[in-house]
């Protein structure tokens, strides 16, 4: 895709890694305004911090306060994750991805910590 | 058609007729037939009208695209504009499923004679192990051909010899000769039934993760007309034998104790646990089908891995929201909550936020570059445009009315 | 030189003004373009229009919707120093049409 539409082809669209998995959304995009050059996309921004900052710049401080306060900073080091742009390997209809391993990211934080900490220790589930 | 489309056809109405009816379709039915006896079926197929053209939309959405709606939906309008109809729908999804829960729990008091709070978690635990442990197929297979047993309320309606003339004649619209409040209630209570939130994002969710492509749009086509229009013909059902067993009696269905004598009539020696069983499963099945569309509805509008065809480690997030759901909404049944109450006020609440189906499905339907020659026609768009006005209409009515006559 | 950096999810919806203070539209899609390895903004589209574009709907004009285009302004004419008050260098009626 040469031409794109930055709204309706790449915010918001599910963010998949090299191999496919699901690992997030393009919640946010970073631009780098530059002097006599055409602003471009520095970053893409996943996480909750960054859809809060868009209903409301003050539910982001306060979603920021609550993080620091209840310390689940044990389970998620950085409430964002921030990709360049430079990994991005593919943008399509279908989705925008990256050429890095989910598994190994921020985005997939939870999904691991639930892995180990809770879905291990249901009956049933052979580890 | 191969022979796979064919099976996935004959598959999906199945389904279709199996996660229909649940228990906001039993408790409208049967109290629109014990109060007003035939005079509220008009409610009832209008409904399934609309909900034929919407989960053929939903099914085409899926089919075209590869993508299911709540994806599609955050995609396309943006996180902020999906925000509130998100937190809406899962609201509501949620309430529905303590409905769904609250079934199967009255039914197993039927049985026992155990209240039905004692079962709430024993109900909550046995759901959620039937999504943990099954993939996506076997939960198709299993509720749907189970869900068959529903068609009791089909048999017992024309066991009684409904009077043709009348039934005919509820098919449409007419006034009521006594408490309207309450008429227009459960009218708007049989139109949220119907056309209940959950089916769409689900089954559009399903035809994802049965791999639909483009060549599905004729199969989607027959599942819906087929399988909706059979899943109405078993409310339709229950309102006739509620009509025949409980309106002559003059027994109005505050409490499903009333509505279990549905089927001994027609079944003198079965009727009671025939009734409790179709109850039990109609509520599992739905139940599974809400907790899943919530689920599904979550991971998607955040872009998580999801799939029930995962193994749960692989998609942590996606089986944390069932489980949770489950556990949350069986909690107002275990503090005592009347299932009856629930889930006619829920159905009308379901009729309230169709605004919120509504308006999306209708300009995603008409988006021609996701859709190109397979976005909506005008018959499609006109019925949507209908249910765009009704939805609004219901917005603002249904709220009063639960006041006015649901009680 | 520390880089310029504008969040773009919150420029979405913004009023755009022109250099003379006239109100022109909200910034409702932005077109960009691949080159090399980046990607670089080419135009933010203005207006009610775009956001149909954006929706792709044709058939709003079936119950009286005027087709319009959308207002187009180049990435030169758009002075995003201040992120939340962006305005043209230039006035509404001497962008190119």
């Amino acid at each position: 895709m040469k031409t794109m539409d930055l709204v309706r082809d790449v915010l918001d669209k599910q963010v998949v890694d090299r191999d496919e998995t699901k690992m997030g959304r393009v919640d946010g995009l970073l631009l780098e305004i530059r002097p006599g050059q055409p602003p471009r996309i520095e970053a893409i921004d996943m996480g909750f911090v960054v859809l809060a900052r868009r209903i409301h710049p003050r539910l982001e401080a306060w979603l920021e306060r609550l993080r620091r306060r209840f310390g689940v900073s044990s389970i998620r080091k950085t409430a964002r994750y921030r990709v360049p742009w430079s990994a991005v390997k593919d943008v399509n209809p279908f989705c925008v991805q990256l050429d890095v391993a989910a598994l190994d990211t921020p985005a997939f934080d939870w999904e691991r910590w639930l892995r180990d900490h809770v879905v291990a220790h249901v009956p049933g589930v052979d580890s | 058609m191969n022979m796979k489309k064919a099976t996935q056809l004959a598959l999906g109405i199945v389904t279709a007729v199996g996660g229909f009816f649940d228990a906001g379709n039993l408790a409208t039915s049967a109290q629109a037939g014990a109060s007003f006896r035939f005079q509220l079926v008009w409610s009832l197929l209008l409904g399934t009208l609309l909900v034929i053209f919407l989960v053929e939309m939903s099914g085409r959405f899926a089919a075209v695209t590869r993508k299911a709606l709540p994806d599609a939906i955050r995609e396309h309008f943006g996180f902020t504009a999906w925000l509130v109809p998100f937190l809406v729908l899962t609201l509501v999804h949620f309430l529905v499923l303590a409905s769904e829960i609250g079934g199967i729990c009255f039914a197993l008091h039927l049985v026992t004679g155990l209240p039905p709070a004692v079962w709430a978690l024993p109900v909550a635990v046995l759901t959620w192990l039937f999504l943990w442990r099954s993939t996506f197929g076997t939960i198709e297979n299993s509720t749907s051909l189970l869900g068959l047993l529903t068609l009791a309320f089909v048999v017992a309606a024309v066991r009684h010899h409904p009077p043709t003339g009348e039934l005919l004649a509820g098919m449409l619209p007419s006034l009521p000769h006594h408490d309207p409040a309450k008429y227009w209630f459960i009218a708007v209570s049989i139109l949220g039934s119907v056309i209940a939130p959950y089916l769409f994002y689900f089954y559009s969710s399903g035809a994802v993760e049965d791999e639909w492509d483009p060549s599905y749009v004729n199969v989607n086509r027959g599942i819906a007309f087929v399988g909706m229009g059979f899943g109405s013909l078993i409310a339709l059902g229950a309102i006739v034998v509620a009509a025949v067993v409980l309106a002559p009696r003059g027994i109005e269905v505050n409490d499903y104790h009333q509505a279990a004598m549905m089927l001994t009539d027609a079944f003198p020696f079965w009727g009671f646990v025939l009734f409790a069983a179709a109850m039990a499963i109609a509520c599992l099945g739905a139940g599974i089908e809400v907790a899943l569309a919530m689920a599904y509805t979550t991971a998607q509008t955040f872009g998580w891995n999801w799939g029930e065809d995962l193994d749960p480690r692989e998609d942590a997030r996606f089986c944390m929201v069932y489980t949770a759901a489950i556990l949350v909404s069986s909690l107002l049944i275990l503090f005592g909550i009347d299932p009856l109450k629930l889930t006619l006020v829920t159905m009308a609440i379901n009729a309230a936020v169709l605004p919120f189906v509504a308006i999306p499905f209708l300009l995603i339907m008409n988006d021609r570059k996701l859709l190109k020659e397979h976005a909506n026609g005008w018959i499609s768009n006109s019925v949507a445009a209908f249910l765009l006005v009704l939805a609004l209409v219901l917005a603002v009515v249904s709220i009063p009315l639960v006041i006015m006559g649901g009680s | 030189m520390k880089k310029t950096l504008v969040h773009f999810e919150l420029l979405l919806g913004r009023e755009v003004h022109d250099s003379a203070g006239k109100r022109v539209g909200r910034i409702l899609s932005v077109t960009a373009e691949r080159e090399g390895g980046d990607c670089v903004i080419r135009e933010y589209l203005l207006g009610p229009a775009a956001l149909l574009r954006r929706l792709g709907i044709t058939t709003l004009r079936l119950v009286g919707f005027k087709h319009r285009e959308p207002l187009r302004v180049p990435w030169d004419q758009l002075d995003l120093s201040d992120p939340k008050k962006p305005c043209l260098r230039c006035r509404a009626d001497e962008l190119p049409k």
